[in-house]
């Protein structure tokens, strides 16, 4: 083994001094300039603001710098209404309920609701693996699509995301994102909830369709977010749901959630002594 | 424990065998009997005989490593303890501190913020993958250069290889710290290791980029037998005690202390101001 000689050289690269933003104008006050005296959202005054939109317009204006029109306002609230709660069953919101029984910081109750939420399956990073999904694919046949991923291997047991926000739940098609984006058409659909729909339909026959995070990334990418986006919005969006149930169990006793007895939590024999 | 109504005409049996029961090969608390880990009883077995990284590894894993293999791990994690308050996972702890969040919240969100795609566990997964494949091609007889050669992004592009650039600087001071550790603990470099090495050679050859500890590091667990998912799994919490330190210091000084801003240190490039349209 040769010995290694120590050769470490700091990098000749140079930092900026402000850390710059587009998004966010603080005007200091005159007397502490600590102290923000007005702020200003791409250029709209906040208060402004408050008086005179609603909470969607201006998240929407925070990652586009624009605020929607009003087509595009009513396409992102019913998204958040609608995706407004996981469900106690989503892993994500049992991670927090999990947490609340067991008397967690009720501070860290949405933390870690959103920690798993971030997730590859059922979670964020899905929904941005999906936008990208959308982007790439959206000029191309969804039925050809549908043949070639179906050459795909089948996982042996479980289900089967056949792309990024596609594929079966608990062995088929889950209902509720059918229902959630039959309704989105009705207020105007763009590009990717179109193209989606086609792509569903085709997959239809083999048990799969619309999961929850590809109902999410059609919107946002028919909204024009960017699939970095997407994880992180799809937190936001499911936030209150997962933050209510975990508060609901925090001030229940430890015995208002499951905790299996020894007849049901089976330790493999292998397991027990060596 | 559940009803056993199943209204549904799918074929749910995957999940309804599992509904309503935990199966685990890892082990679990029996009231009055023991703590059973993969094995072995905890309190009888490990505590006081394995080192904390040595159970680490068996819960990680299923497999109780030697001890020098925990040590090393052990000696890893130290080398990425750095106090310094100018790192971004670190920084992240002090941000938490001079607002007093609690502790746990700022180890948990410092360690987040190192699952990086240019630091921290976050490049393991492709680091391993890179070594894994590069141990396949150099097996399969391609040769270290082209190997190099073929992380080109370009046909005059400079070869970009995870593990051979480190922000901020060139070179580790943790390879020659880790490998006074290696030698000290009577490993050899393996396969894995070597090639890595020999990338290193090429690598400063065409782009004077040293490799950094992810490539000494990653390479010496795949010759330790430990899969990608293995790695990620032990390496998660890597740096928490500098996430720490840094956190435990701003706590202890007034709150919003912490390398305060005026407003004016942003810098703000957007819109001018203008009124909300009607």
């Amino acid at each position: 083994m040769t010995t290694r000689k120590n050769q470490v050289r700091k990098r000749d690269m140079s930092f900026a001094n402000r850390t710059m933003t587009k998004i966010w104008q603080e005007i200091p006050s005159e007397q502490n300039p600590y102290l923000a005296e007005a702020c200003r959202c791409h250029g709209y005054d906040i208060l402004e603001l408050a008086q005179k939109r609603s909470f969607s317009e201006v998240l929407f204006l925070l990652f586009q710098g624009e605020l929607p029109t009003p087509e595009q306002a009513r396409m992102l609230e019913f998204l958040f209404v609608s995706m407004i709660n996981p469900g106690p069953r989503h892993p994500a919101t049992r991670a927090a309920m999990n947490a609340g029984v067991g008397k967690t910081t009720p501070a860290h109750i949405l933390p870690i609701g959103l920690n798993a939420l971030g997730s590859e399956y059922l979670g964020g990073q899905e929904v941005e693996a999906a936008i990208r999904f959308f982007r790439k694919n959206l000029r191309d046949s969804p039925n050809a699509l549908v043949a070639e991923c179906l050459k795909g291997e089948r996982p042996h047991k479980g289900d089967w995301h056949i792309v990024p926000g596609f594929g079966s739940r608990f062995g088929e098609i889950d209902p509720m994102p059918l229902k959630i984006i039959a309704l989105l058409r009705t207020k105007g659909s763009g590009q990717a909830i179109s193209w989606g729909c086609s792509f569903a339909e085709a997959l239809k026959p083999y048990g799969m369709g619309w999961l929850s995070t590809g109902v999410v990334a059609a919107v946002l990418s028919d909204l024009g977010f960017l699939p970095q986006t997407g994880a992180g919005l799809f937190q936001l969006i499911c936030a209150p749901g997962i933050l209510a149930h975990g508060l609901e169990l925090t001030n229940k006793p430890i015995s208002a959630m499951p905790f299996l007895d020894e007849e049901h939590y089976v330790i493999e024999p292998e397991s027990r002594k060596k | 424990m559940l009803s056993n109504l199943n209204l549904a005409k799918s074929d749910t049996f995957f999940w309804d065998e599992k509904r309503g029961v935990i199966r685990t090969r890892k082990g679990g608390w029996i009231p009055g009997e023991a703590v059973y880990c993969h094995g072995f009883d905890m309190m009888e077995n490990l505590v006081g005989q394995a080192s904390y990284f040595q159970v680490l590894v068996l819960n990680a894993t299923g497999r109780l490593p030697e001890r020098r293999l925990a040590d090393w791990l052990e000696a890893y994690f130290v080398c990425n303890s750095y106090p310094d308050a100018r790192i971004w996972c670190n920084q992240v702890g002090s941000l938490f501190g001079t607002i007093r969040a609690t502790p746990v919240s700022a180890i948990s969100a410092g360690i987040l913020a190192s699952d990086s795609k240019m630091y921290g566990p976050g490049t393991i997964q492709a680091g391993v993958k890179f070594f894994v494949d590069a141990m396949a091609k150099k097996r399969g007889g391609i040769s270290v250069e082209e190997i190099v050669l073929s992380c080109q992004r370009g046909p005059r592009a400079k070869p970009v290889i995870l593990g051979y650039a480190r922000p901020v600087a060139n070179g580790d001071e943790r390879i020659e710290a880790m490998e006074r550790v290696t030698k000290k603990l009577g490993f050899e470099h393996g396969e894995h290791l070597s090639l890595a090495f020999d990338i290193e050679e090429i690598m400063l050859e065409k782009t004077k980029e040293q490799m950094n500890a992810l490539a000494y590091v990653l390479p010496f667990l795949c010759d330790q037998g430990f899969s990608v998912q293995e790695i990620y799994c032990l390496l998660a919490a890597l740096v928490y005690a500098g996430v720490i330190a840094c956190y435990a210091e701003a706590a202890d000084q007034p709150p919003e202390s912490f390398f305060p801003l005026h407003c004016e240190d942003i810098d703000y490039q957007g819109k001018p101001p203008r009124p909300v349209p009607a």
